[in-house]
């Protein structure tokens, strides 16, 4: 498997940072998840540039591989990147939250191409993807299915309902990728139901499980272009991620997870993230 | 009006064996519909399907909340997932993934509701629901059928199949007698007069339906000539031959197996209350868990066998 190549990561971080920008702009109408966005935000801008088989002009592909955002506050990342993907016109961002917008602050798979299932209230997405995954057993289909799971989402018993079944039901063409950027709404995600030992968790359950540097983009690559990590068994990626990551004044705040911001605020955010940006340059060797 | 099967000769039919042979042929016809179990398959009506289609049979076990999310995950992939389980656990423990993975995306997923209303009252309240009509036509987009005998239930499982949306049906534990003939044919949306008469009109649904039919013929003997409909569709329901019928008798009365909060009571009163000013007597089940016993003891207890019915059609008369 090639690595990727200087050239290519710096394309990413590009992108990614480009991305967070975007979700700052958005977010000029007031509010959002941006702890939540801004931590898988590495990992969505890697699945749609590198891993999904996916084609944004015909978003029903039927063999495309699908990607199911669980936890789905975090959407304003996978709306910025859906955007840059030509999925849509990015002149539709900026109606973030208006009235009958297409980019609500959680995904509606009715209004938005590129939106594979509508998410919201958490531990719903696993079971899902499961759903899916196990359809193209029976249509003999080779398409792959990827989640992204927040770690507070983690306490949602469904998540373990459908993490039970895929082990279970041996669905080797599922993954999933544990966004664990250790806070929530109320705190640190270990002070306010501690989930931690993923790795343990998902392994007991039937999972191959890996963890990661989720801000690594070679990392989350090599991670992803092996999947499946075991043939007969669904694959887990914990991902290691900074709430918040590329806003330094909301890194690894909880106070993070929505922020409601003032209008003024967003053109100094967009400076310091664009700073951010540089500096992850900077460190590729 | 539909044909009806009037032999002298009652036939009592399983409502779970007709729903498992439905499920076969609808199987046969069409190779996209899978069963999915929540450890429910031989129970409740899916082994046939599981033995003849072993590689769409899914079992998920005991964990309705996730078996739910993942039957939506069939269905938005092609397939027309049936998923079944005791009724409290096919609708209360899964009820927002029903909402928000099943009913807002639209989804062919059929949910078989078993055991509904009084059917397996020796298993308590935790297993006897009376409420989830209620609950249940609370979602939009969700068609609600509510079978009242054996060519109803082959046919409410043929129509779940080809409805391009969630449908909820209402299975019952008890043995029904034939009231249609065989091959008939459930039209969604639509209501049936089974019996048509001058002095009130008795709406009826599922179990109860049966049931009415014979407090209709008694009230015959009295000189009472009623009306009677059987709605087997509970959303949408069929407003036309309620309001034409309502119109005419200008006294209505609902019979239910189920609490008459939402229920069959609660859907016509809203349609009356707004549209007709014929009066309006429910007969069901009142706000509270019901009291444990055998099903016979239940009806009884609950002023819901035949000759209850009468008596306390008699009794409503006067009131209206």
């Amino acid at each position: 498997m090639p690595e990727l190549s200087k050239e290519e990561i710096k394309e990413l971080i590009e992108k990614s940072y480009r991305a967070r920008s975007n979700v700052l702009r958005m977010m000029k109408n007031g509010e959002g998840h941006i702890g939540g966005a801004f931590s898988a935000l590495d990992i969505i801008t890697v699945l749609y540039n590198c891993i999904l088989k996916h084609d944004p002009k015909n978003p029903k592909w039927p063999d495309r591989d699908r990607f199911i955002l669980s936890a789905g506050h975090k959407v304003m990342g996978l709306y910025t990147t859906l955007a840059d993907q030509k999925y849509f016109d990015e002149e539709i961002l900026w109606t973030y939250n208006t009235l009958n917008t297409r980019v609500p602050m959680h995904p509606d798979e009715k209004v938005l191409p590129g939106i594979e299932f509508p998410t919201g209230s958490l531990g719903h997405g696993l079971a899902v993807a499961n759903g899916i995954a196990l359809s193209a057993r029976v249509d003999k289909k080779d398409f792959r299915v990827f989640v992204i799971l927040g770690d507070g989402e983690c306490a949602e018993g469904s998540v373990w309902e459908a993490a039970m079944s895929a082990g279970h039901h041996r669905v080797d063409n599922l993954t999933v990728i544990v966004d664990r950027n250790g806070f929530q709404v109320n705190g640190a995600t270990e002070d306010i139901m501690d989930t931690s030992l993923f790795e343990d968790k998902f392994a007991a359950f039937g999972w191959e499980v890996r963890t990661i540097d989720g801000h690594d983009f070679s990392g989350i690559y090599n991670t992803l272009s092996s999947v499946p990590f075991k043939s007969g068994r669904p694959s887990c990626i914990i991902a290691d991620t900074t709430k918040c990551k590329g806003l330094p004044f909301g890194e690894d705040k909880f106070e993070f997870h929505h922020w409601h911001c003032a209008p003024e605020e967003i053109d100094s955010a967009i400076n310091l993230v664009n700073k951010q940006k540089e500096e992850e340059y900077a460190k590729i060797k | 009006m539909q044909k009806l099967n009037n032999s002298a000769d009652k036939i009592y039919e399983d409502p779970r064996k007709v729903v498992a042979g439905a499920l076969v042929e609808a199987g046969e016809k069409n190779t996209n519909v899978v069963f999915v179990s929540c450890d429910s398959s031989l129970g409740a009506s899916g082994d046939p399907f599981r033995q003849k289609f072993p590689e769409r049979h899914f079992e998920f076990g005991i964990a309705e909340a996730g078996a739910m999310g993942q039957a939506a995950g069939l269905s938005i992939s092609g397939k027309i997932p049936f998923i079944t389980a005791y009724m409290p656990f096919i609708t209360y423990r899964c009820f927002e993934q029903i909402r928000d993975d099943v009913c807002k995306t639209k989804l062919n997923v059929n949910i078989l509701g078993n055991n509904c209303g009084l059917s397996v009252g020796t298993l308590g309240p935790t297993h006897v629901i009376i409420e989830d009509v209620t609950v249940m036509r609370s979602i939009p987009n969700i068609t609600i059928l509510a079978p009242a005998d054996g060519p109803q239930y082959h046919s409410a499982i043929l129509k779940a199949a080809e409805i391009n949306g969630p449908v909820f049906v209402r299975i019952h534990r008890q043995k029904t007698p034939r009231i249609y003939e065989e091959g008939y044919e459930m039209i969604p949306g639509k209501a049936d007069i089974l019996r048509t008469g001058k002095d009130m009109t008795l709406i009826s649904t599922s179990s109860m339906v049966s049931k009415t039919m014979e407090a209709a013929d008694m009230l015959a003997g009295r000189g009472i000539d009623a009306e009677v409909i059987n709605a087997f569709c509970l959303k949408p329901i069929d407003r036309e031959t309620i309001l034409d019928s309502a119109s005419k008798t200008k006294k209505v009365i609902t019979i239910e197996e189920h609490t008459t909060i939402g229920g069959l009571g609660g859907i016509v009163a809203e349609l009356l209350v707004k549209e007709c000013t014929a009066k309006l007597e429910m007969i069901g089940i009142e706000d509270q868990f019901a009291v444990v016993g055998t099903y016979g003891e239940l009806l009884d207890y609950y002023g819901l066998t035949p000759e209850k019915l009468v008596k306390k059609i008699e009794g409503l008369i006067d009131g209206f």
